[in-house]
């Protein structure tokens, strides 16, 4: 089983006591829990200002969770949960595996790029009246200039 | 990286040395926002002449502001960011007027859907 990157944010009413918030995160958790999944961020962004109104709300508690977890079962679980909890005015759950290896793809070809770059610039460089002025500058560029 | 810069320089140091100046200094504006610089495109293509002196229509090539900062993932949490890619009532820039290129605009209005349906950017402003 491969696994997989979740993110999920829910917003609950600004009125909300912190106690009451807690309690919402100890059932995420133990769902968590019971599904084999980790937490890997969990961050609390206090309340914002929503750009729209969610259930006569201009503001809201924002909640941000990255969650890992083999079974895709969670986020069904997950967001009954949420739907349940009468704080909780909008959730969202988002998989981004797909998109950081992709990410993960696209630096190691830069690098890659990076690391051949020199050769391909030499010439040019090299082929330009600016031969005189490129020697002080890195000590890969002499060699071309000179043959 | 270090090296790399260092090829450019002296390359562009014989003749370009102006224009190599002027461009990232005239992407600098085209990248604060995208709608100012077409507003603006008398003063845009004002800057053209100056340099050439060839045609009054000339405009500026917008570079694509995710690739010049090598940009790989488009972060859908960043609102602000995604702020600058929106019009005042939250219509998505084209691109013809940001000038991003087509996989991170592909990028960006995923980006931006999924801040919408969060409540972090607005579908439609109300006025």
């Amino acid at each position: 089983m491969e696994e997989r990157l979740y993110d999920l944010i829910f917003i609950c009413r600004p009125a909300t006591p912190e106690d009451e918030i807690a309690k919402i995160m100890k059932t995420l958790e133990q769902v968590i829990a019971d599904h084999k999944g980790t937490i890997v961020k969990n961050e609390n962004w206090g309340t914002k200002r929503l750009a729209y109104r969610v259930a006569k709300n201009r503001e809201g508690i924002f909640i941000y969770l990255q969650i890992i977890s083999t079974d895709g079962e969670i986020v069904k679980e997950l967001e009954r949960r949420l739907k349940v909890f009468e704080p909780v005015i909008k959730y969202q759950t988002v998989r981004l595996d797909e998109e950081m290896k992709l990410q993960k793809k696209l630096v190691a070809r830069r690098e890659l790029k990076l690391s051949r770059k020199p050769r391909r610039t030499a010439p040019p460089a090299a082929a330009a009246p600016a031969a005189p002025m490129a020697p002080p500058a890195p000590p890969a560029e002499p060699a071309p200039a000179a043959s | 990286m270090a090296d790399q810069q260092g090829s450019q320089a002296p390359s562009g140091g014989g003749q370009g040395g102006g224009y190599g100046s002027s461009r990232p200094h005239s992407s600098g504006p085209g990248g604060g926002g995208g709608r100012p610089s077409r507003d603006g495109g008398g003063p845009g293509g004002g800057a053209g002449p100056r340099k050439g002196g060839k045609r009054q229509f000339f405009r500026k090539r917008k570079v694509c502001r995710f690739c010049v900062d090598k940009i790989d993932y488009i972060d859908y949490k960043k609102a602000d960011m995604l702020n600058a890619f929106v019009q005042d009532r939250g219509k998505i820039l084209p691109r013809r007027m940001t000038g991003t290129c087509s996989r991170h605009q592909r990028w960006l209005c995923e980006a931006i859907k999924r801040a919408r349906n969060i409540a972090l950017l607005s579908f439609a402003s109300e006025l």
